[in-house]
């Protein structure tokens, strides 16, 4: 029986305009993305200045920065720099418009003001306080009677490697940070994926239930299907949907990936490297938790659906389904920074969040595998209770119409 | 007996829209489910056919609740029609025979062979929404059909249909209980459920009202209708006590004879009234009994 509904939901929805314009987009913004980063790269080209004139307007003290500051134009490309103090404010002013220079800066002890005809352009703002701090430092340097070696190793930075200690006394492999670091966009990338399919798709079943009760086929439906199977039969249906949809897109980023070094998901993850290096278990973890974070939400959007009696009301009541799929992924994302804090633990355990939660701290950290266990066998359980319970409200939501039922009416149903 | 329901009760918080409702259908009958708007006709049908579970009492066909029944065995029409609207004809058929449980290649054929019978060729690919609502309907009562189901439970199976199609319907109905079939259908036309049914139920408010053969129920309500046509003087039967004009027709007038009256000495004073055409003791149409039982029109 399952079957035939299934294929039912599916033929009647591939070929709708809805779906097949979702996926085109889809695919343009894959296809697109693959050409963003050569893009954004000549468009910050363009934006970053290419030359920058200063005009120095000192008052008379006991050192002068410009000496440094020329030092620094004579090292850096693209920067020049002239004393203006010979001449009074009004003057330099003048000087600066009619030569179209980058700024005038004012120089009053510590106190450093840039006077420029273009103060909204931050990169240019940005570069010559970069400059402006590089000069001050050797001015600094030299007060302090520095030398240049000195000073090297006063800013050089501490190189920290991480190493993970097991509890059986191992140690561990030493932790790449580069690999941590395309290990944590990649489980983001993934997580989104999760939470837009969630949302998505959970919104397609509720819906189509909505549309079923509206167009008044449920009641020819629920006299010879089982409500459990009926509801099972469209949530397969539009999950197979999406699953078409995933793999069509996951496709066109694999082909932009090999025919592009600067493939879309190689932008995406930050990486040029091929999806290839995607470890295998990563993506089964994905399946596994994509899968039954799926059944959970969809028999919960299923049910949330039955209780409306017009597609318009949809919106309404699934919004609390949303703020459940929100709180999960913000919970991964907080995770993400500390995926073995109380906090992301408990998260992981909760059948709501744990699909995100637990997914993302598997790809980042390494939760022990009674955690795992334990998370899985929770949201299993959970899939199979939530079935049921939206199973028995969807049997009587369907037939219901008019007044939408209360919180606890609901519930009425349930124990009933 | 095939259909036993016994002691039905169904109620919705605090109205009970069937209450303690026993009635049986014999294999083969064609059967009236007859009532007033919200007399619980909907609700008990849908109780029938296990959509919702009565709070007592049950339904059985040879003695096996109906839910074991399987999804062949009937085929329903529902007062509230509806289809998936982005269907195509042949599609939704073919789909409504598949999930009655018939297999791919006779569901296949049995949408060819019913699209031909009621005439929806030109029809077939077009999508549900296209179709006009009287084709809409033509299509779902084929969808009850399709898979030759041993009970047809059709509510109001007329409504919406032009006399050519109603016409086709009833011939279908009656070919279909030639072969056996069970059908229980539910109308507000007296006059069609007297034409084709044997056996009726009538209930109101959830209750029983009368429940048999339709001729027994016609014959123990008593001849109580007069039929007169007469040249002359028609205002005889003024004078005649226990006498009750329930309707003037172009060539005829209509009597309810009261239990004191005596149609002999009506004929004699009408005789007497001029020359007399017809003089003919009826028994009660079902509009009337219907009338007389529940007090409002159908």
């Amino acid at each position: 029986m399952i079957p035939i509904l299934v294929k039912r939901e599916f033929t009647s929805r591939v070929k709708g305009a809805a779906y097949i314009i979702t996926t085109i987009l889809g695919i343009v913004v894959f296809v697109g993305s693959s050409f963003l980063p050569p893009l954004l790269q000549r468009l910050s080209e363009s934006m970053t200045p290419s030359h920058i004139d200063l005009v120095i307007y000192e008052q008379p003290g006991e050192s002068s920065i410009l000496p440094y500051l020329e030092q620094v134009s004579v090292e850096r490309e693209g920067f020049t720099v002239r004393s203006g103090s010979d001449l009074d404010e009004r003057e330099a002013y003048r000087m600066v418009l009619d030569e179209g220079l980058s700024g005038l800066l004012l120089v009053d002890g510590p106190l450093y003001t840039l006077v420029s005809p273009d103060v909204s352009n931050v990169m240019l703002n940005d570069e010559i306080e970069t400059i402006l701090n590089l000069a001050v430092s050797r001015q600094n340097a030299v007060r302090l009677g520095l030398s240049a070696e000195d000073m090297a190793s006063l800013f050089r930075r501490a190189d920290l490697r991480v190493r993970e200690v097991s509890p059986l006394g191992v140690d561990g492999e030493e932790v790449d940070s580069a690999a941590h670091t395309q290990a944590m966009v990649l489980a983001y990338f993934l997580l989104f994926m999760i939470y837009m399919a969630l949302i998505m798709y959970g919104n397609m079943v509720a819906s189509g239930v909505a549309e079923e009760k509206s167009s008044r086929i449920m009641e020819v439906m629920i006299s010879t299907v089982k409500p459990l199977e009926l509801m099972l039969g469209k949530i397969i249906g539009v999950g197979s949907l999406g699953l078409l949809q995933f793999l069509i897109w996951t496709g066109t980023g694999l082909l932009m990936n090999t025919i592009g070094a600067s493939g879309a998901l190689g932008m995406v993850l930050g990486v040029s490297e091929p999806l290839s290096t995607i470890p295998l278990d990563t993506v089964l973890w994905f399946g596994l938790y994509f899968v039954l974070g799926y059944f959970l939400y969809a028999s919960i959007f299923a049910a949330a659906g039955a209780l409306v009696s017009r597609v318009e009301e949809v919106s309404q009541v699934v919004s609390i389904i949303m703020m459940l799929i929100i709180v999960g992924f913000f919970g991964a994302y907080i995770s993400f920074l500390n995926p073995n804090s109380t906090f992301a633990v408990a998260a992981s355990l909760i059948p709501f969040t744990s699909p995100m939660v637990m997914f993302s701290r598997i790809v980042l950290g390494s939760p022990s595998v009674l955690e795992v266990l334990a998370s899985v066998l929770i949201l299993l359980a959970s899939v199979l209770v939530g079935a049921w319970v939206s199973g028995k409200i969807y049997r009587i939501g369907v037939l219901m119409y008019g007044k939408r039922p209360t919180l606890r009416q609901v519930l009425t149903l349930v124990r009933g | 007996m095939s259909l036993i329901a016994t002691e039905i009760t169904k109620r919705f918080r605090d109205v009970t829209a069937v209450d303690n409702l026993s009635f049986s259908v014999q294999r083969g009958s064609l059967f009236g489910f007859l009532g007033p708007n919200g007399a619980g006709k909907t609700t008990t049908m849908r109780v029938v056919l296990d959509i919702i579970r009565p709070d007592e009492g049950q339904v059985t066909w040879d003695g096996t609740p109906f839910h074991r029944l399987g999804r062949g065995f009937f085929g329903y029409l529902p007062e509230e029609r509806g289809l998936y609207p982005k269907m195509r004809v042949v599609e939704h058929l073919e789909f409504l025979g598949r999930i009655h449980g018939l297999d791919k290649r006779k569901a296949h054929i049995e949408t060819a062979r019913w699209i031909e019978r009621f005439d929806l060729g030109e029809l077939r690919h077009k999508r549900i929404e296209e179709l006009s609502k009287g084709n809409q309907q033509k299509v779902q009562t084929i969808g009850t059909m399709l898979h030759d189901p041993e009970l047809l439970v059709l509510d109001e199976p007329f409504s919406g249909l032009d006399p050519v199609n109603t016409a086709l319907l009833k011939e279908v109905l009656l070919e279909a209980h030639k072969r056996g079939k069970t059908i229980i259908f539910s109308s507000h036309r007296m006059d069609q459920v007297e034409e084709i049914c044997e056996d009726i139920v009538l209930i109101d408010q959830g209750h029983l009202v009368l429940h048999g053969n339709l001729k027994q129920i016609k014959r123990s309500m008593g001849r109580q209708i007069l039929r007169i046509s007469l040249e002359g003087n028609e205002d005889f039967w003024y004078k005649i006590p226990g006498l009750e004009l329930l309707a003037s027709r172009a060539d005829y007038q209509e009597f309810r004879l009261g239990e004191n009256a005596d149609p002999n000495s009506v004929l004699r004073e009408a005789m007497q009234a001029g020359q007399v055409i017809r003089f003919e003791l009826v028994e009660p149409s079902l509009d009337q009994i219907f009338v007389e039982k529940v007090g409002v029109g159908a």
